[in-house]
Protein backbone atom coordinates (compact mmCIF):
# COMPACT_ATOMS: atom_id res chain seq x y z
CA UNK A 1 0.00 0.00 0.00
CA UNK A 2 2.73 2.24 1.27
CA UNK A 3 4.85 1.50 -1.90
CA UNK A 4 1.69 2.30 -3.91
CA UNK A 5 1.36 5.11 -2.48
CA UNK A 6 4.95 6.98 -3.09
CA UNK A 7 4.57 4.52 -6.62
CA UNK A 8 1.55 7.13 -7.35
CA UNK A 9 3.26 10.33 -5.63
CA UNK A 10 6.40 9.62 -8.14
CA UNK A 11 4.30 9.68 -10.98
CA UNK A 12 2.30 12.86 -9.86
CA UNK A 13 5.50 14.63 -9.40
CA UNK A 14 7.02 13.69 -12.57
CA UNK A 15 4.03 14.55 -14.37
CA UNK A 16 3.76 17.94 -13.40
CA UNK A 17 7.39 18.80 -13.46
CA UNK A 18 6.98 17.87 -17.10
CA UNK A 19 4.22 19.93 -17.49
CA UNK A 20 5.58 23.06 -15.24
CA UNK A 21 8.31 23.57 -17.44
CA UNK A 22 11.28 22.04 -19.86
CA UNK A 23 14.79 22.22 -19.58
CA UNK A 24 17.20 23.55 -22.07
CA UNK A 25 21.06 22.10 -21.90
CA UNK A 26 22.71 25.08 -23.09
CA UNK A 27 26.44 25.95 -24.44
CA UNK A 28 27.74 28.89 -25.80
CA UNK A 29 27.15 30.23 -29.29
CA UNK A 30 30.87 29.25 -30.45
CA UNK A 31 30.42 25.81 -29.28
CA UNK A 32 30.27 23.59 -32.53
CA UNK A 33 31.15 20.39 -30.60
CA UNK A 34 28.83 17.32 -30.84
CA UNK A 35 27.76 16.23 -27.68
CA UNK A 36 26.26 12.54 -26.78
CA UNK A 37 23.68 12.47 -23.92
CA UNK A 38 25.74 10.17 -22.96
CA UNK A 39 28.73 12.62 -22.53
CA UNK A 40 26.52 15.51 -21.13
CA UNK A 41 25.94 13.47 -18.20
CA UNK A 42 29.94 12.47 -17.61
CA UNK A 43 30.46 16.37 -18.04
CA UNK A 44 28.25 16.95 -15.60
CA UNK A 45 29.47 14.29 -13.34
CA UNK A 46 33.00 15.40 -13.57
CA UNK A 47 34.28 12.36 -16.00
CA UNK A 48 34.45 14.13 -19.51
CA UNK A 49 36.84 16.96 -19.01
CA UNK A 50 36.93 18.13 -22.52
CA UNK A 51 35.32 19.20 -25.56
CA UNK A 52 36.05 16.93 -28.65
CA UNK A 53 37.63 19.86 -30.26
CA UNK A 54 40.05 19.39 -27.01
CA UNK A 55 38.56 22.54 -25.10
CA UNK A 56 38.51 21.71 -21.67
CA UNK A 57 34.28 21.40 -20.29
CA UNK A 58 33.44 24.12 -17.29
CA UNK A 59 29.87 22.66 -16.18
CA UNK A 60 28.06 25.01 -14.48
CA UNK A 61 24.90 24.12 -11.85
CA UNK A 62 22.06 26.02 -10.35
CA UNK A 63 21.58 26.23 -6.82
CA UNK A 64 20.67 22.97 -5.52
CA UNK A 65 17.31 22.03 -4.66
CA UNK A 66 16.01 24.39 -7.50
CA UNK A 67 13.42 22.68 -9.71
CA UNK A 68 15.41 23.00 -12.40
CA UNK A 69 18.58 21.18 -11.06
CA UNK A 70 16.50 18.28 -8.97
CA UNK A 71 14.66 17.90 -12.80
CA UNK A 72 18.12 18.02 -14.45
CA UNK A 73 19.69 15.37 -12.02
CA UNK A 74 17.10 13.24 -12.33
CA UNK A 75 16.74 13.37 -15.94
CA UNK A 76 20.38 13.44 -17.22
CA UNK A 77 22.62 12.02 -14.65
CA UNK A 78 19.33 9.61 -13.36
CA UNK A 79 20.36 10.46 -9.61
CA UNK A 80 18.63 12.01 -6.74
CA UNK A 81 20.16 15.00 -4.72
CA UNK A 82 21.12 12.48 -2.31
CA UNK A 83 22.65 10.22 -4.49
CA UNK A 84 24.76 13.19 -6.39
CA UNK A 85 25.78 14.39 -3.08
CA UNK A 86 27.33 11.15 -2.05
CA UNK A 87 28.40 10.92 -5.80
CA UNK A 88 30.47 14.29 -5.22
CA UNK A 89 31.51 13.42 -1.70
CA UNK A 90 33.56 10.45 -2.73
CA UNK A 91 35.47 12.29 -5.43
CA UNK A 92 35.44 15.41 -2.61
CA UNK A 93 37.02 13.39 0.08
CA UNK A 94 39.21 11.07 -2.19
CA UNK A 95 40.68 14.28 -4.02
CA UNK A 96 39.29 13.80 -7.52
CA UNK A 97 37.26 16.53 -7.89
CA UNK A 98 35.63 19.25 -6.69
CA UNK A 99 31.82 19.80 -6.97
CA UNK A 100 31.00 21.92 -9.67
CA UNK A 101 30.84 25.60 -9.46
CA UNK A 102 26.66 26.77 -8.18
CA UNK A 103 25.17 29.88 -9.73
CA UNK A 104 22.58 31.35 -8.28
CA UNK A 105 19.95 31.76 -10.60
CA UNK A 106 19.24 30.54 -14.51
CA UNK A 107 20.16 34.76 -15.48
CA UNK A 108 23.30 33.99 -14.35
CA UNK A 109 23.56 30.45 -15.81
CA UNK A 110 22.82 32.49 -19.22
CA UNK A 111 25.21 35.02 -18.79
CA UNK A 112 27.91 32.77 -17.48
CA UNK A 113 27.40 30.47 -20.78
CA UNK A 114 26.68 33.28 -23.04
CA UNK A 115 30.50 35.06 -21.79
CA UNK A 116 32.09 31.63 -21.18
CA UNK A 117 33.34 29.90 -24.61
CA UNK A 118 33.91 26.40 -23.00
CA UNK A 119 31.24 26.84 -20.51
CA UNK A 120 28.02 24.25 -20.48
CA UNK A 121 24.86 24.37 -18.19
CA UNK A 122 21.27 24.07 -18.58
CA UNK A 123 18.18 26.72 -17.35
CA UNK A 124 14.19 26.61 -17.67
CA UNK A 125 13.46 26.38 -21.07
CA UNK A 126 11.22 29.63 -21.02
CA UNK A 127 14.33 32.21 -20.31
CA UNK A 128 16.46 30.72 -23.42
CA UNK A 129 17.80 33.28 -25.53
CA UNK A 130 19.70 33.68 -28.56
CA UNK A 131 22.94 34.62 -26.78
CA UNK A 132 23.64 30.96 -26.01
CA UNK A 133 22.88 27.69 -27.91
CA UNK A 134 20.12 24.90 -27.06
CA UNK A 135 21.71 21.80 -27.40
CA UNK A 136 19.16 19.51 -25.80
CA UNK A 137 15.92 20.34 -24.63
CA UNK A 138 14.23 18.21 -21.80
CA UNK B 1 56.78 10.37 9.02
CA UNK B 2 53.45 12.37 9.68
CA UNK B 3 55.03 15.09 11.20
CA UNK B 4 57.42 15.23 8.08
CA UNK B 5 54.75 15.11 5.36
CA UNK B 6 52.84 17.66 7.35
CA UNK B 7 55.35 20.27 7.64
CA UNK B 8 56.26 19.11 4.31
CA UNK B 9 52.81 19.84 2.72
CA UNK B 10 52.80 23.10 4.93
CA UNK B 11 56.07 24.55 4.08
CA UNK B 12 54.97 23.72 0.13
CA UNK B 13 52.18 25.42 0.86
CA UNK B 14 52.74 28.80 2.83
CA UNK B 15 54.58 30.69 0.40
CA UNK B 16 52.62 30.17 -2.36
CA UNK B 17 49.40 31.16 -0.83
CA UNK B 18 50.46 34.13 -0.03
CA UNK B 19 49.40 34.95 -3.80
CA UNK B 20 46.48 32.22 -4.10
CA UNK B 21 45.53 32.57 -0.71
CA UNK B 22 42.81 29.73 -1.64
CA UNK B 23 42.03 26.50 1.05
CA UNK B 24 39.23 24.70 0.96
CA UNK B 25 37.69 23.26 4.32
CA UNK B 26 35.52 20.58 3.96
CA UNK B 27 34.38 17.68 6.46
CA UNK B 28 32.44 14.39 7.56
CA UNK B 29 31.25 12.74 10.47
CA UNK B 30 29.58 9.77 11.62
CA UNK B 31 28.16 9.38 14.93
CA UNK B 32 27.37 6.12 15.54
CA UNK B 33 25.59 4.06 18.58
CA UNK B 34 25.39 0.74 18.67
CA UNK B 35 24.77 -2.53 21.42
CA UNK B 36 24.87 -6.42 20.78
CA UNK B 37 22.74 -8.76 22.51
CA UNK B 38 22.89 -9.79 26.19
CA UNK B 39 26.51 -11.18 26.95
CA UNK B 40 27.66 -10.98 23.68
CA UNK B 41 30.58 -9.24 21.76
CA UNK B 42 30.38 -8.38 17.98
CA UNK B 43 32.66 -5.98 15.74
CA UNK B 44 33.80 -4.13 18.84
CA UNK B 45 30.70 -3.50 20.34
CA UNK B 46 29.54 -5.52 23.73
CA UNK B 47 25.97 -5.27 25.21
CA UNK B 48 26.16 -1.81 26.45
CA UNK B 49 25.15 1.03 24.32
CA UNK B 50 28.56 2.64 22.85
CA UNK B 51 28.94 5.08 21.08
CA UNK B 52 32.77 5.65 20.51
CA UNK B 53 33.26 2.44 18.40
CA UNK B 54 32.67 3.47 14.98
CA UNK B 55 31.75 7.67 15.98
CA UNK B 56 34.62 10.09 13.89
CA UNK B 57 35.11 13.46 13.01
CA UNK B 58 37.41 14.43 10.27
CA UNK B 59 38.38 17.73 8.30
CA UNK B 60 39.88 17.95 5.20
CA UNK B 61 42.03 20.82 4.16
CA UNK B 62 42.72 21.24 0.38
CA UNK B 63 44.74 23.88 -2.01
CA UNK B 64 45.62 24.51 -5.68
CA UNK B 65 48.97 25.31 -6.12
CA UNK B 66 48.42 25.75 -9.63
CA UNK B 67 49.97 24.21 -12.90
CA UNK B 68 48.43 20.94 -11.84
CA UNK B 69 50.03 21.13 -8.47
CA UNK B 70 47.74 20.53 -4.84
CA UNK B 71 48.13 19.66 -1.44
CA UNK B 72 45.41 18.23 0.72
CA UNK B 73 45.02 16.78 4.69
CA UNK B 74 42.70 14.90 6.20
CA UNK B 75 42.60 14.37 9.46
CA UNK B 76 40.19 11.86 11.44
CA UNK B 77 39.34 11.93 14.68
CA UNK B 78 37.81 8.11 15.91
CA UNK B 79 36.27 7.70 19.01
CA UNK B 80 37.65 3.97 19.04
CA UNK B 81 40.73 5.49 19.92
CA UNK B 82 39.61 7.84 22.24
CA UNK B 83 39.13 10.88 20.00
CA UNK B 84 42.94 10.79 19.30
CA UNK B 85 43.69 12.66 15.90
CA UNK B 86 45.65 10.95 12.71
CA UNK B 87 45.94 11.86 9.40
CA UNK B 88 44.44 9.88 6.96
CA UNK B 89 45.94 11.61 3.69
CA UNK B 90 48.46 13.96 3.61
CA UNK B 91 49.60 13.98 0.20
CA UNK B 92 50.97 16.32 -2.40
CA UNK B 93 49.02 15.37 -6.35
CA UNK B 94 49.93 16.63 -9.63
CA UNK B 95 48.38 15.81 -12.69
CA UNK B 96 50.48 15.90 -15.19
CA UNK B 97 47.56 15.70 -17.87
CA UNK B 98 43.95 15.24 -17.98
CA UNK B 99 44.27 11.38 -17.41
CA UNK B 100 47.36 10.99 -15.53
CA UNK B 101 47.81 11.85 -11.65
CA UNK B 102 50.33 11.11 -8.91
CA UNK B 103 50.50 11.08 -5.15
CA UNK B 104 52.60 11.78 -3.14
CA UNK B 105 52.66 11.32 0.93
CA UNK B 106 50.41 9.55 2.94
CA UNK B 107 47.01 7.92 1.72
CA UNK B 108 44.63 5.33 1.14
CA UNK B 109 45.74 1.54 0.32
CA UNK B 110 43.02 1.21 -2.69
CA UNK B 111 42.62 -2.41 -1.96
CA UNK B 112 38.73 -2.70 -1.85
CA UNK B 113 35.80 -1.36 -3.80
CA UNK B 114 35.28 1.78 -0.84
CA UNK B 115 38.87 2.17 0.37
CA UNK B 116 39.11 5.37 -0.87
CA UNK B 117 36.01 6.93 1.14
CA UNK B 118 36.29 3.92 3.71
CA UNK B 119 35.61 6.79 6.56
CA UNK B 120 32.93 8.74 4.84
CA UNK B 121 29.65 6.88 5.69
CA UNK B 122 27.47 9.28 3.70
CA UNK B 123 29.11 8.00 0.60
CA UNK B 124 27.37 4.65 1.20
CA UNK B 125 24.52 2.22 2.15
CA UNK B 126 25.74 0.82 5.43
CA UNK B 127 27.10 2.01 8.28
CA UNK B 128 30.38 0.70 7.62
CA UNK B 129 31.63 -0.89 5.08
CA UNK B 130 31.00 -4.87 5.77
CA UNK B 131 33.20 -5.75 8.14
CA UNK B 132 34.58 -9.14 7.21
CA UNK B 133 35.83 -7.81 4.02
CA UNK B 134 37.08 -4.96 5.52
CA UNK B 135 38.93 -6.01 8.38
CA UNK B 136 42.44 -5.95 7.47
CA UNK B 137 44.94 -3.21 9.44
CA UNK B 138 45.99 -1.85 6.48
CA UNK B 139 43.96 0.95 4.99
CA UNK B 140 46.48 3.82 4.55
CA UNK B 141 50.37 3.89 3.44
CA UNK B 142 52.84 6.29 3.11
CA UNK B 143 54.18 6.18 -0.74
CA UNK B 144 53.89 6.94 -3.77
CA UNK B 145 50.67 6.12 -6.59
CA UNK B 146 49.73 7.02 -10.16
CA UNK B 147 46.73 6.82 -11.54
CA UNK B 148 45.53 6.68 -14.94
CA UNK B 149 41.67 7.51 -16.27
CA UNK B 150 41.17 6.44 -19.75
CA UNK B 151 37.85 4.85 -21.79
CA UNK B 152 37.57 1.67 -22.69
CA UNK B 153 34.66 1.26 -24.76
CA UNK B 154 32.10 2.69 -23.37
CA UNK B 155 33.62 2.77 -20.15
CA UNK B 156 35.32 5.19 -17.96
CA UNK B 157 38.19 3.69 -16.58
CA UNK B 158 40.67 4.41 -13.65
CA UNK B 159 44.35 2.28 -13.33
CA UNK B 160 46.16 3.08 -10.57
CA UNK B 161 49.72 1.84 -9.50
CA UNK B 162 50.84 2.36 -5.72
CA UNK B 163 54.28 1.14 -3.67
CA UNK B 164 54.44 2.35 -0.47
CA UNK B 165 54.94 1.07 3.87
CA UNK B 166 52.88 1.44 6.31
CA UNK B 167 53.24 0.96 10.36
CA UNK B 168 49.74 0.51 12.31
CA UNK B 169 49.55 -0.01 16.43
CA UNK B 170 47.60 -3.25 16.26
CA UNK B 171 46.07 -5.72 19.21
CA UNK B 172 46.82 -9.24 19.27
CA UNK B 173 45.29 -11.38 22.35
CA UNK B 174 44.93 -8.81 24.38
CA UNK B 175 48.85 -7.03 23.97
CA UNK B 176 49.61 -3.51 21.71
CA UNK B 177 52.34 -4.36 19.20
CA UNK B 178 53.40 -2.62 16.05
CA UNK B 179 52.51 -4.34 13.00
CA UNK B 180 54.60 -3.10 9.41
CA UNK B 181 53.62 -3.54 6.20
CA UNK B 182 56.89 -2.94 4.05
CA UNK B 183 57.39 -3.57 0.30
CA UNK B 184 53.62 -2.92 -0.25
CA UNK B 185 53.23 -3.04 -4.15
CA UNK B 186 50.11 -3.10 -5.61
CA UNK B 187 47.33 -1.90 -8.64
CA UNK B 188 43.75 -2.04 -8.97
CA UNK B 189 41.50 -1.30 -12.19
CA UNK B 190 37.77 0.11 -12.20
CA UNK B 191 35.80 0.05 -15.21
CA UNK B 192 32.50 2.41 -14.37
CA UNK B 193 29.45 2.56 -17.07
CA UNK B 194 26.77 4.32 -16.07
CA UNK B 195 24.93 1.79 -13.89
CA UNK B 196 27.74 -0.91 -13.87
CA UNK B 197 30.92 -0.41 -11.55
CA UNK B 198 33.31 -3.66 -11.59
CA UNK B 199 36.97 -3.84 -10.18
CA UNK B 200 40.08 -5.58 -9.31
CA UNK B 201 42.82 -5.26 -7.09
CA UNK B 202 45.78 -7.17 -5.91
CA UNK B 203 48.92 -6.09 -4.00
CA UNK B 204 51.46 -8.14 -1.76
CA UNK B 205 53.41 -7.48 1.19
CA UNK B 206 56.44 -7.60 3.74
CA UNK B 207 54.13 -7.97 6.59
CA UNK B 208 55.79 -8.09 10.45
CA UNK B 209 53.89 -8.64 13.62
CA UNK B 210 56.37 -8.77 16.73
CA UNK B 211 55.01 -11.20 19.08
CA UNK B 212 56.54 -11.01 22.56
CA UNK B 213 58.69 -13.88 23.01
CA UNK B 214 59.07 -14.99 19.72
CA UNK B 215 62.80 -15.68 19.97
CA UNK B 216 62.25 -18.37 22.80
CA UNK B 217 59.08 -19.43 20.52
CA UNK B 218 61.41 -19.79 17.95
CA UNK B 219 64.81 -21.65 20.08
CA UNK B 220 62.45 -23.43 22.12
CA UNK B 221 60.75 -25.46 18.92
CA UNK B 222 64.20 -25.80 17.56
CA UNK B 223 65.57 -28.15 19.90
CA UNK B 224 62.67 -30.46 19.34
CA UNK B 225 63.53 -33.10 16.68
CA UNK B 226 60.54 -32.47 13.94
CA UNK B 227 59.53 -29.64 14.87
CA UNK B 228 62.42 -27.23 14.34
CA UNK B 229 59.97 -25.10 11.94
CA UNK B 230 57.08 -24.76 14.09
CA UNK B 231 58.48 -21.82 15.45
CA UNK B 232 59.57 -20.08 12.39
CA UNK B 233 55.67 -20.46 11.39
CA UNK B 234 54.47 -19.32 14.53
CA UNK B 235 55.99 -15.77 14.22
CA UNK B 236 55.20 -13.48 11.59
CA UNK B 237 58.80 -11.63 10.35
CA UNK B 238 59.02 -9.83 7.28
CA UNK B 239 56.36 -12.65 6.11
CA UNK B 240 55.22 -11.83 2.49
CA UNK B 241 50.96 -11.82 2.19
CA UNK B 242 49.28 -11.40 -1.16
CA UNK B 243 46.09 -9.87 -1.22
CA UNK B 244 43.57 -10.19 -4.26
CA UNK B 245 40.05 -8.16 -5.05
CA UNK B 246 37.36 -8.48 -7.13
CA UNK B 247 34.02 -6.47 -6.56
CA UNK B 248 31.16 -4.87 -8.42
CA UNK B 249 28.15 -2.30 -8.11
CA UNK B 250 24.89 -2.18 -9.82
CA UNK B 251 22.89 0.98 -9.67
CA UNK B 252 19.90 0.34 -11.68
CA UNK B 253 17.14 2.62 -11.25
CA UNK B 254 16.50 2.18 -7.28
CA UNK B 255 17.63 -1.11 -7.62
CA UNK B 256 21.70 -1.63 -6.35
CA UNK B 257 23.10 -4.53 -5.98
CA UNK B 258 27.02 -4.75 -4.45
CA UNK B 259 29.36 -7.95 -3.98
CA UNK B 260 33.11 -7.98 -3.57
CA UNK B 261 35.42 -10.59 -2.79
CA UNK B 262 38.75 -10.76 -1.09
CA UNK B 263 41.68 -13.51 -1.05
CA UNK B 264 44.94 -12.86 0.94
CA UNK B 265 47.52 -16.00 0.83
CA UNK B 266 50.04 -15.60 3.53
CA UNK B 267 53.41 -17.34 3.15
CA UNK B 268 54.88 -19.19 5.85
CA UNK B 269 52.56 -17.61 8.65
CA UNK B 270 50.44 -18.66 11.45
CA UNK B 271 47.60 -17.70 8.97
CA UNK B 272 47.15 -19.72 5.96
CA UNK B 273 44.76 -18.27 3.58
CA UNK B 274 41.91 -15.53 4.29
CA UNK B 275 38.60 -15.65 2.36
CA UNK B 276 35.59 -12.98 2.34
CA UNK B 277 32.72 -11.91 1.08
CA UNK B 278 29.58 -10.26 1.50
CA UNK B 279 26.66 -9.19 -1.31
CA UNK B 280 24.07 -6.51 -0.55
CA UNK B 281 20.96 -5.92 -2.34
CA UNK B 282 18.86 -2.50 -1.86
CA UNK B 283 15.71 -1.30 -2.77
CA UNK B 284 15.15 3.07 -2.75
CA UNK B 285 12.08 3.97 -1.78
CA UNK B 286 12.47 7.82 -2.87
CA UNK B 287 14.68 9.33 0.82
CA UNK B 288 14.56 5.70 2.07
CA UNK B 289 17.18 3.14 0.82
CA UNK B 290 16.56 -0.50 2.85
CA UNK B 291 19.24 -3.31 1.85
CA UNK B 292 19.79 -6.84 2.96
CA UNK B 293 23.86 -7.84 3.03
CA UNK B 294 24.98 -11.59 3.20
CA UNK B 295 28.54 -11.99 3.97
CA UNK B 296 30.72 -15.02 4.69
CA UNK B 297 34.49 -15.04 6.36
CA UNK B 298 36.95 -17.81 5.98
CA UNK B 299 40.58 -17.45 7.74
CA UNK B 300 42.34 -20.67 7.51
CA UNK B 301 45.51 -21.77 9.88
CA UNK B 302 48.67 -23.36 8.49
CA UNK B 303 48.36 -27.02 8.78
CA UNK B 304 50.90 -27.78 10.74
CA UNK B 305 49.04 -26.44 14.17
CA UNK B 306 46.64 -29.85 13.78
CA UNK B 307 50.47 -31.42 14.44
CA UNK B 308 51.55 -30.06 17.71
CA UNK B 309 53.05 -32.67 20.02
CA UNK B 310 49.91 -32.37 22.79
CA UNK B 311 50.16 -35.12 25.40
CA UNK B 312 54.14 -35.75 25.37
CA UNK B 313 55.30 -34.07 28.39
CA UNK B 314 53.28 -30.85 30.38
CA UNK B 315 56.53 -28.87 28.76
CA UNK B 316 55.54 -29.70 25.35
CA UNK B 317 51.84 -29.32 26.37
CA UNK B 318 52.55 -25.92 27.62
CA UNK B 319 54.76 -24.33 24.35
CA UNK B 320 51.88 -26.03 22.32
CA UNK B 321 49.08 -24.72 23.47
CA UNK B 322 51.14 -21.38 23.32
CA UNK B 323 52.03 -21.78 19.41
CA UNK B 324 48.19 -22.98 19.45
CA UNK B 325 47.14 -19.33 20.13
CA UNK B 326 49.06 -17.36 18.34
CA UNK B 327 47.94 -19.93 15.21
CA UNK B 328 44.95 -19.49 15.71
CA UNK B 329 44.36 -15.55 16.71
CA UNK B 330 42.74 -14.69 13.72
CA UNK B 331 40.92 -18.22 12.99
CA UNK B 332 37.73 -17.46 11.63
CA UNK B 333 34.61 -19.44 10.18
CA UNK B 334 31.69 -17.14 10.22
CA UNK B 335 28.31 -15.66 7.97
CA UNK B 336 26.48 -12.79 8.94
CA UNK B 337 23.14 -10.69 7.77
CA UNK B 338 22.68 -7.12 8.23
CA UNK B 339 19.52 -5.85 7.55
CA UNK B 340 19.53 -1.90 7.03
CA UNK B 341 17.56 1.08 5.91
CA UNK B 342 19.24 5.03 5.16
CA UNK B 343 17.06 7.73 5.00
CA UNK B 344 18.41 10.66 3.85
CA UNK B 345 16.36 13.25 5.70
CA UNK B 346 18.38 16.47 5.12
CA UNK B 347 20.39 18.12 2.19
CA UNK B 348 23.78 17.13 3.94
CA UNK B 349 22.82 14.00 6.22
CA UNK B 350 21.58 11.19 7.20
CA UNK B 351 20.22 8.72 9.42
CA UNK B 352 20.99 4.52 9.57
CA UNK B 353 19.96 1.64 11.13
CA UNK B 354 21.38 -1.81 10.48
CA UNK B 355 20.60 -4.84 12.97
CA UNK B 356 22.96 -7.60 12.34
CA UNK B 357 23.45 -11.27 13.30
CA UNK B 358 26.74 -13.06 12.73
CA UNK B 359 26.85 -17.24 13.22
CA UNK B 360 30.39 -18.01 14.08
CA UNK B 361 30.83 -21.60 13.36
CA UNK B 362 33.83 -22.07 15.70
CA UNK B 363 32.52 -21.95 18.51
CA UNK B 364 28.84 -22.46 17.55
CA UNK B 365 27.99 -18.91 18.63
CA UNK B 366 25.38 -16.21 17.20
CA UNK B 367 25.26 -12.75 18.13
CA UNK B 368 23.29 -10.21 17.29
CA UNK B 369 24.25 -6.21 17.19
CA UNK B 370 22.04 -3.20 16.21
CA UNK B 371 23.41 -0.14 15.46
CA UNK B 372 22.24 3.72 14.54
CA UNK B 373 24.00 6.42 12.60
CA UNK B 374 23.93 9.67 12.12
CA UNK B 375 26.35 10.74 8.96
CA UNK B 376 26.88 13.83 7.47
CA UNK B 377 28.90 15.90 4.74
CA UNK B 378 30.24 19.14 4.90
Amino acid sequence: MKLLKSLTLCLCVSVSSLAAAETAIIVNPANANAISDNDISRAFLGKLKKFSDGQSIEAVNTKANSDTRVAFEKMVLKKSPAQVKAYWSKRLFTGKGKPLQELASDAEVLNFVASTPNAIGYVDASVVNDTIKVIKTL
Amino acid sequence: MKKTLLALSLGMALPLTAVHAEISFNGFANIVAGKASSGDTQWGYDDDVDFKQDSLFAIQASTDLAEGLSATVQIISRGEDDWDTEFEWAYLAYDVNDQTRILLGRQRAPMYMFSDYLDVSYAYPWITPPEGVYDLELSTYDGLSASYNFTLGEFDSTAQLFLGSETNEIEILGTEVESEFDKIYGGSLTLNRDWLTVRAAYLTTDLSLPAPGADQLIAAWQTIPGFETIGDEATIDEEQAKFAEVGFQIDYNNWLLIGEYTHIDYEQMPLDTEESMFITAGYRFDTVLVHLTYGQDENEVNGNVNRLPFGVSPELDGLSAVTEQTFRFREQDSSYYTLGARWDFHDSAALKIEYSRRDNDLINQDTNLVRTALVTVF
